[in-house]
């Protein structure tokens, strides 16, 4: 993990290098002479070498510090730790929506493969994919906020002010379960085992509960997990529509200004967490799939 | 293991949400105010609420309710007292005497006096700090030496008791008073500035009507009224800034009346006009402010004036506004607006096709192929885009750059287009702050002279200008210099945007202001 992030530190450093623009322009406003200019240069360390600035970065990061911002003059960290619950509240209540019923829907879709109820749902699926969320996220206000008045269209807070955002979020990962599910649930309902199992005489609801549910969930579960990796790195848009004060548009407005600190802190917070999310999906493989296991007992 | 659900736990499951979710439903409201509080949109966070460092829009509008200057702008645009209660002017234009009211306080209580003054002016120009504001305040007899760290103290600032303040200028500039109207011109007290460091900026403690109460970044700022203001004590019990990014969600807030005043987004002004007949909500005003089409005028082919005369005889700037922009502006007539100008207005040359494809063909211009920078603003695109149709129409290929903003701007800082589309917002109301940043020789680049134009004539009418001590000699060498920057056409002078806000008609007091930092929010209520 170490040389993991140190690569990570380089290349993220390196990247916003190489970007064009430079944040002195946007930190002096409309009017500035050069002589402010060289100095607030000096004072953000834009002066020095590349190599310089890297090195300082890097003793900044062993410290525990990412810097402050050039804008705000406020500690990234403290800004981060923030924002950073509230995006992962958001990824949660998205997926507390998205895996329940993105699997559920998906395994009646198979179960009713060719009928009404498969059809509609492959429909739902198909459209939710398609459906950016700013133009969801917009229809959901529309109704919920405007037609309904029962949710405030924005704002960061209590539990009414995340279920919009919340579900704007989960609609495009509730897409993708119902299908990876249905097609999983239908590729195992030809199996060899699964006919064994009826041959037996159990019940459908012991094959379908047991049997096809649990081998279903691993494709499931590495979706989920994927998905959960992103939000967690902040939902621009949903965040932007519905004025929720995430990690997403943090770092957007970061990138905007050129705000290096901001920029690189964020890089790496999102570069963390989604090395931990994939730590936690292959923990979960482990449990769920004794193929998987490193020194399983049924081996 | 995984203990995995059975049919019956995934109905119970079903249920419960069912049941859980119009629950939440009933028990949620689309309601968003605070009694009693005026709710106001902004775009985006504040950056910084520290006066010595605020550039931008919203921390100089947010600022203008928590701080005060010595004086500052009334509804015309008037120099009148705010801090100082009088001041005389020396006969040489150099000595500004200021006579400080006794009842200005601090939220925190403590009393302001001279000292304050003086302590906020070096501040800025403190060689230490790190205020983009130095020019404001560098005027100064003894600022630069102070900046450069050769003098522990500004010598043309001068306590002479606890309520006067002088201020020596090293040699007269009429508008001075108008730059001590600014934002970083505020007074702050010391004690809380030692107090918070680096975080006064998002702790401001000022003498204004308000205070600042919460500050959620990102969600929003809560301002209270300040009832030992000595100025007032405001009509509503405090000033709410939701912080809301996207038009269209702000709209919405709106419409449930979560907000009570927003600025009408173009692509619902003719929605909202239209809605809005008969009950007089909306508001607008010119703002001061010009929109224009700059040309490089320091390398080829722009340094040609008669290439940059085929350009602006090629564009049909009046069609574009009224189709287009839908008159949510007032054709330019040079590169100061309207209200600023107190001479009659330059005539600008109409639109003439044919003329401008012979200026194409004299210049050498045909089908070379010239670049226009522009932001990645969608408007801006559209505009860029009529700009490309026109010029091709006379027989010039234009290339449209995009870029994003803080390499648009690097670029165009650095001289790196051959055209590009901007606008300049006043810093304060003088016609000299639409004259000597944009226009003035020695302020090419950053400084705000894009185009590079150079001209040595204008430079001295100017200067000849910033001199004066009257009005009317003032206006005289203005209005000169404007004449002459016209004739030179450095600019395709465009448009003044006009600023539309519409609000809830429970609102009272309400009025629009042509410069954001001259709403001190005392008179509106509900």
């Amino acid at each position: 993990m170490i040389p993991l992030l140190m690569g990570i530190t380089f290349i993220t450093f390196s990247l916003t290098k190489a970007l064009p623009g430079d944040p002195v322009f946007s930190i002096v406003g409309e009017r500035s002479s050069p002589e402010i200019i060289e100095k607030i240069r000096t004072e953000i360390g834009a002066d020095k070498s590349v190599i310089r600035q890297y090195a300082g970065y890097v003793t900044l990061l062993l410290q525990g510090e990412l810097g402050r911002s050039y804008y705000t003059n406020r500690k990234v960290v403290d800004e981060v730790g923030l924002k950073f619950p509230n995006t992962l509240l958001l990824a949660f209540a998205a997926l507390v929506i998205a895996a329940p019923f993105g699997v559920l829907f998906g395994f009646i879709a198979a179960l009713y493969k060719g009928r009404a109820a498969d059809k509609i749902l492959t429909m739902l699926s198909v459209s939710g994919v398609s459906m950016p969320v700013f133009w969801s996220g917009l229809l959901l206000m529309l109704l919920f906020s405007l037609r309904l008045k029962v949710l405030p269209p924005s704002g960061t807070g209590g539990l009414q002010y995340l279920v919009l955002p919340a579900i704007t979020l989960s609609l495009p990962a509730l897409a993708t379960l119902i299908r990876v599910t249905r097609i999983t649930v239908l590729d195992l309902m030809d199996m060899q085992f699964i006919r064994t199992a009826r041959a037996k005489g159990l019940t459908e609801t012991a094959i379908n509960s047991i049997h096809i549910m649990k081998n279903a969930l691993i494709p499931v579960i590495t979706v989920i997990g994927l998905e959960f990796g992103s939000y967690l790195n902040g939902a621009v848009l949903t965040e932007t529509i519905f004025g929720w004060d995430g990690i997403g548009r943090y770092a957007m407005e970061g990138i905007i200004k050129r705000d290096y600190p901001v920029i690189m802190g964020c890089l790496l917070i999102g570069t963390i967490v989604f090395v931990l999310m994939n730590l936690i999906v292959d923990i979960v493989y482990h449990y769920v799939d004794p193929r998987v296991r490193l020194h399983g007992t049924d081996r | 293991m995984l203990g995995l659900a059975n049919r019956a736990e995934i109905r119970f499951i079903l249920l419960t949400i069912s049941l859980l979710l119009p629950l939440c439903l009933l028990a949620c409201s689309s309601n968003d105010r605070i009694a009693g509080y005026v709710h106001y949109r902004i775009n985006y966070n504040p950056t910084t609420l520290d006066p010595a460092l605020i550039v931008d829009v919203t921390g100089g509008l947010i600022a203008a309710k928590l701080f005060n200057g010595l004086v500052r702008l009334d509804e015309t645009l008037k120099v009148i007292p705010d801090i100082a209660e009088s001041w005389d002017i020396s006969q040489d234009g150099t000595t500004y005497t200021f006579h400080l009211r006794r009842d200005v306080r601090f939220s925190n209580s403590r009393m302001m006096s001279a000292a304050d003054v003086k302590y906020s002016f070096e501040r800025i120009l403190d060689p230490r700090g790190k205020s983009p504001n130095t020019w404001i305040l560098e005027k100064i007899s003894g600022a630069k030496a102070f900046m450069k760290g050769e003098d522990s103290e500004v010598s043309g600032i001068k306590i002479s008791d606890p309520y006067t303040i002088q201020l020596i200028l090293e040699k007269p500039f009429s508008p001075f008073l108008n730059l001590l109207t600014m934002t970083a011109a505020y007074v702050v007290p010391q004690e809380e500035v030692q107090r918070w460091g680096e975080d006064f900026a998002s702790h401001p403690v000022g003498s204004g009507p308000f205070r600042l109460m919460e500050w959620k970044h990102n969600n929003h700022l809560l301002l209270d009224r300040n009832e030992h203001y000595f100025g007032g004590v405001a009509m509503s019990t405090g000033l709410r800034y939701r912080i809301i990014p996207e038009d269209i969600t702000a709209i919405t807030e709106f419409e449930l009346g979560n907000l009570d005043i927003i600025s009408v987004p173009a692509s619902e002004y003719r929605r909202i006009m239209k809605a809005d007949a008969g009950k007089n909500l909306v508001s607008s005003m010119e703002g001061i402010n010009t929109y224009y089409l700059g040309f490089n005028c320091s390398r080829p082919p722009f340094e040609d004036i008669m290439a940059r005369k085929a350009v602006s005889f090629a564009i049909d700037r009046k069609r574009i506004l009224e189709t287009f922009y839908e008159n949510r502006g007032s054709l330019a007539h040079g590169p100061i607006p309207d209200i600023l100008r107190r001479w009659d207005a330059p005539v600008l040359p109409d639109y003439d096709p044919a003329y401008a494809r012979q200026l194409v063909e004299a210049a050498g211009l045909k089908g070379k192929k010239i670049q226009l920078y522009i932001t990645a603003d969608p408007e801006v695109v559209d505009i860029a885009e009529i700009i490309q149709f026109y010029l091709r129409n006379a027989g010039l290929s234009v290339m449209i750059k995009q870029l994003e903003w803080s390499s648009y701007k690097a670029a165009i800082n650095n001289g790196e287009a051959d055209m590009f589309w901007i606008s300049w917002w006043a810093d304060y109301p003088d016609p000299e702050n639409f004259l000597f940043p944009l226009f003035h020789s020695s302020n090419h680049g950053p400084s705000g002279n894009r185009t590079r134009y150079t001209n040595k004539a204008v430079d001295a009418l100017i200067e000849a200008g910033q001199k004066s001590s009257t009005k009317k000699e003032r206006d005289h060498y203005y209005r000169l210099a404007e004449k002459a920057i016209v004739e030179d056409v450095p600019w395709v002078f465009f448009w003044h945007k006009t600023d539309i806000t519409v609000r809830q008609s429970t609102l009272r007091n309400y009025r629009i202001y042509p410069i954001y930092s001259l709403d001190k929010g005392l008179e509106v209520s509900f």
